[in-house]
C-alpha cells in the first residue's frame, strides 16, 4: 500500500489488511454474537534494517499485532510477507490443512493424469508434477516429502522472526541455566553441535554485555537483576540471527538508569546484525529512540504513520495530537496544554460502521459519522493519515 | 510558625533470614501545608517504604531503627507519630495523613459498592457521622474528582482503570486530610488518563491547601506535580530542592545522570545517559557513598566515607563529596 514506488526495496516485512477478531460473546448453540475487534485490517512494511514502532494506549491492539507476526495468535483474514514471501499459510496453518491441500490441489489433478501430460506441465506445479512422476506416482511418498520441505521452511521462517517480550521476570523459564536459556532456539532448531553451539552462547552473551560470559552461563534468572534478565532475553531472540523481532515494551518494566542501557544495546545490535524491529510501546519518547518509522493505533486501526520524527514533530490526526500533548515533559518550567480529546476508550466490540475516533474528536463533522473508518490518505510525502477532516475529503 | 510534618533522620530496616534490608536509611525532610514534594527514585530505593514507616502500615518483619515524624496536630505541641500506639496512630491515618496506594484500581473491595466503601471509610473515623450525610459528602467527592454522582450505586467492575482511580482518590480525601500521600498514583494509566488524573490530583490540591507527597519513579511525572523534588538512591535522599533547581541544576552526579537519562517526545533528540552497573543490594550497601560504584566522580574518599546530607544553599539539600559543577558535562562512561 504505502512506497508503491519503491517496490525493489528491501522489504522485510509487509503486513497487508491484517484483521483479528476475538469472540467476545457466544449465543445459546455457540455462534458468536460480539466480536472484540483487537485488529482491524491494518498494514504496513518494514524496510531492512529500519524499526517501526507501534505505540498506542492499552488494548489498541499493537501487541495483538506483534503476536500475530510470530505466529502465536491465527490472524482472522489478512496476509503476512517476510522478506518479499507470502508465509501466511507456513505461519498459521496446520500440517493437517497442508496435507488436505496437496490432495486436493496435486494429488486429485496428477494422479489421473499420463507421465506425459505431468510432463507438459509448466512453472512450479510442473515441478511438483516431476517429482510425483519420480516418485512412480507414489501417493503417501509424494506427501511425506511435500511436508517435509514444508517442515524445514516452517523452521527457516521461525529462525528468521523473534520476540522479545515485556517482563523479564516472566519470560525466562526459573528452572533453567541461562546457558539453557539461550541455547534452547538452538536446539529446537538443531543448530551447530553442541560445542559449537556454547561458542555460540558465550560470543551473543558478551556482545548483550554479559561479561564475562562464563559467569553468567550457569546462573538461574533468579541470581540476575531486571536489566540482566532482559539482556538474557535479548540474547535468546538474536542467537539465530533473525532478520525481524517483534519487541513488546522490553523496557517499560526496568529502571531509567537502565533503560537507557538496554536501549542503547538494542539499537546497536539491529546495526551490527543488519535486523529490523517492530517496537511496540505505549511511549512515545520511547519510539523517538527506537525507530525510524511509527505507527499509531487506535481501537485496531493504524490511524497515523510515518517517519518517526515527522510525526512527532507534525502530528496530524487529532489522536496523535491529544496523546503528544498528553506527556509529561521532564521539566518543571515548561507548560503544555490540555489534550483536545473526549471520554475515554471505548471497548472495541462490535464498532459501528463510523469513524472509530468519532465520540471522543474534538473537530468531527457529520461525514465521519455516516461514512466508514476513513483509509489512510498520504498527506505529504510518506506521512498517512486516516481523518476526513484532515485530509479534506470531510464532504 | 511549625511545619506540617518533619521527618528527622527516619530510619526502618526489614529483617530477613539474610540480615537486615536498610530500606529506609537516614531521611529528613519538612512539608509545609499546601506543598507538593515529589520523591523520584528507582524500584527498591525504599521510597515506598519511607510512606509505609510514616504511616506506620509496615509488615511484620520491618523493624524501626530510630528518628522522629513529627506532625502538627493544630494544638501547639508536634506529636510523634513514631512513638504513638497502634490504637492512637489510626487517629491520625486517614484523618490526618491518608494515601492513594499504588496499583490503586485494585484497592477497592470488588464486593461492595463503591460510594458505600467511601461512606464506610468516613464512618469508621467519624462513628457519629450519620449514613445519609456521609452519602451526601460522597457525592461531592465524587464531582471534585470529577466522577458522575450517580456511579456511587455501582461496583468497581463498571468502572474504568480512570474513574478506579478517580474513587480511590475520592477516598483518600474523604476525611478531610492534611497530607495525602500519592504512591505511583498513575503508573498503570495510559497517558490520555494520567494527564487528567494529574490536572484533578493538582487542581484538589491546590484548591483544599492540602500539603502531598508524590513518589514516583517517572520524573516527568514528578516534575509536573511537585514544588519540591526529593531524589532518593539506595534507601537515602541524595538531593532536595525546588524542582526547577533539580532539573535545571542538579548538584549530585545520579541526579544528573537521571535527569540525562529521560527521553524527550518533542525536545532535541539528546544522546542519552546510561549510568553503569546496577543499584547496590540495600542488605550490604557499600561502606562510603552508596552511590560510589557507578559514580564517575568518585574517589577514595567517597568509597570510604559517606557524604553527610546538608544544606548547601538555601533550600537546596546534597549528600556528596564532589558536587557538579554549574556548566560540567558528567561522562558516564557505560559499557
Amino acid at each position: 500500500m504505502q512506497n508503491e514506488s519503491v517496490v525493489a526495496t528491501d522489504t522485510i516485512l509487509k503486513v497487508e489488511n491484517l484483521r483479528k477478531l476475538f469472540p467476545a460473546e457466544r449465543r445459546l448453540f455457540g455462534s458468536v454474537r460480539y466480536f472484540v475487534h483487537a485488529v482491524d485490517d491494518i498494514s504496513f512494511e518494514i524496510i531492512r534494517g529500519d524499526s517501526l514502532a507501534l505505540v498506542g494506549e492499552s488494548g489498541c491492539g499493537k501487541t495483538t499485532t506483534g503476536k500475530i507476526l510470530v505466529g502465536l495468535y491465527e490472524p482472522t483474514s489478512g496476509k503476512v510477507f517476510v522478506e518479499q514471501e507470502d508465509v501466511t499459510p507456513l505461519l498459521y496453518e496446520g500440517e493437517s490443512s497442508a496435507r488436505k491441500y496437496i490432495e486436493s490441489t496435486y494429488l486429485e489433478k496428477f494422479l489421473s493424469m499420463s507421465e506425459g501430460d505431468l510432463k507438459r506441465i509448466e512453472g512450479v506445479e510442473g515441478l511438483y508434477a516431476q517429482r510425483f512422476a519420480d516418485l512412480g506416482k507414489n501417493r503417501s511418498k509424494f506427501i511425506e516429502e511435500f511436508l517435509k520441505d514444508r517442515r524445514e521452511r516452517v523452521g527457516q521462517l521461525r529462525r528468521r522472526v523473534q520476540m522479545i517480550f515485556q517482563d523479564p521476570y516472566e519470560s525466562l523459564n526459573p528452572r533453567m541455566t541461562i546457558y539453557d536459556i539461550v541455547a534452547e532456539p538452538m536446539n529446537i532448531h538443531d543448530v551447530g553441535t553442541i560445542k559449537e553451539r556454547e561458542e555460540r552462547v558465550a560470543d551473543i552473551l558478551a556482545s548483550v554485555g554479559l561479561t564475562p560470559p562464563e559467569t553468567f552461563m550457569f546462573r538461574f534468572p533468579h541470581e540476575l537483576s531486571g536489566g540482566q534478565r532482559q539482556r538474557v532475553a535479548i540474547a535468546r531472540a538474536l542467537i539465530l540471527n533473525p532478520s525481524f523481532v517483534v519487541a513488546d515494551e522490553p523496557t517499560s518494566m526496568l529502571d531509567v538508569s537502565i533503560r537507557t542501557g538496554i536501549m542503547k544495546l538494542m539499537m546497536k545490535l539491529a546495526q551490527d546484525y543488519n535486523m529490523s524491529y517492530l517496537y511496540i510501546t505505549h511511549d512515545l519518547a520511547v519510539a523517538r529512540y527506537m525507530s525510524n518509522n511509527i505507527a499509531v493505533m487506535y481501537l485496531g486501526k493504524i490511524v497515523e504513520t510515518g517517519a518517526t520524527e515527522e510525526v512527532l514533530h507534525h502530528p496530524l490526526h487529532p489522536y496523535t495530537k491529544a496523546l503528544l500533548t498528553a506527556v509529561p515533559i521532564p521539566d518543571p518550567e515548561e507548560k503544555r496544554g490540555e489534550p483536545n480529546i473526549k471520554g475515554s476508550v471505548p471497548k472495541p466490540i462490535n464498532p459501528p460502521k463510523r469513524c472509530r475516533f468519532y465520540n471522543r474528536c474534538p473537530y468531527a463533522v457529520e461525514h465521519c459519522e455516516k461514512s466508514d473508518h476513513p483509509p489512510l490518505k498520504e498527506v505529504s510525502p510518506g506521512h498517512w493519515v486516516a481523518c476526513y477532516v484532515v485530509s479534506g475529503n470531510a464532504g | 510558625m511549625l511545619v506540617l510534618l518533619s521527618v528527622k533522620n527516619l530510619k526502618m530496616h526489614y529483617k530477613t533470614k539474610m540480615g537486615y534490608v536498610r530500606a529506609v536509611d537516614g531521611i529528613s525532610f519538612d512539608l509545609d501545608s499546601g506543598e507538593g514534594l515529589g520523591i523520584v527514585g528507582e524500584s527498591g530505593c525504599g521510597k515506598t517504604s519511607v510512606s509505609m514507616t510514616i504511616l506506620r502500615l509496615l509488615p511484620d518483619n520491618a523493624e524501626f531503627k530510630g528518628g522522629e515524624v513529627l506532625f502538627d496536630n493544630e494544638n501547639g505541641e508536634p506529636v510523634n507519630l513514631v512513638s504513638l500506639a497502634e490504637s492512637e496512630m489510626r487517629r491520625y491515618r486517614w484523618k490526618g495523613i491518608s494515601m492513594i496506594f499504588q496499583a490503586a484500581m485494585n484497592s477497592l473491595n470488588p464486593v461492595y459498592k463503591v460510594g458505600d466503601q467511601i461512606v464506610e471509610a468516613i464512618q469508621n473515623h467519624f462513628p457519629d457521622t450519620p449514613t445519609d450525610v456521609a452519602k451526601k459528602k460522597v457525592a461531592e467527592l465524587f464531582k471534585l474528582v470529577g466522577l458522575d454522582p450517580t456511579r456511587m450505586e455501582q461496583y468497581p467492575h463498571q468502572y474504568s482503570g480512570g474513574m478506579k482511580q478517580r474513587a480511590v482518590i475520592a477516598m483518600a480525601l474523604s476525611c478531610d486530610p492534611r497530607i495525602i500521600i500519592a504512591d505511583e498514583p498513575t503508573t498503570a494509566l495510559d497517558v490520555i488518563v494520567q494527564d487528567r488524573i494529574l490536572r484533578e490530583i493538582r487542581a484538589i490540591q491546590k484548591k483544599l491547601n492540602m500539603a502531598m507527597i508524590y513518589i514516583s519513579h517517572d520524573i516527568a511525572v514528578i516534575a509536573e506535580v511537585s514544588d519540591r523534588i526529593a531524589v532518593m538512591y539506595a534507601g537515602k535522599f541524595v538531593e532536595l530542592a525546588d524542582s526547577v533547581t533539580i532539573f535545571k541544576r542538579p548538584m549530585h552526579p545520579y541526579t544528573y545522570g537521571l535527569m540525562h537519562a529521560f527521553p524527550s517526545v518533542t525536545g532535541k533528540k539528546v544522546d542519552l545517559v546510561t549510568i553503569p552497573g546496577e543499584p547496590p543490594d540495600l542488605l550490604a550497601p557499600p561502606r562510603g557513598c552508596r552511590f560510589y560504584p557507578r559514580c564517575p566522580k568518585g574517589d577514595k574518599l567517597c568509597e570510604e566515607k559517606d557524604p553527610e546530607y546538608v544544606e548547601v544553599d538555601k533550600g537546596h539539600f546534597l549528600a556528596c563529596h564532589h558536587p557538579v559543577q554549574p556548566g560540567e558535562v558528567v561522562q558516564f562512561n557505560a559499557e
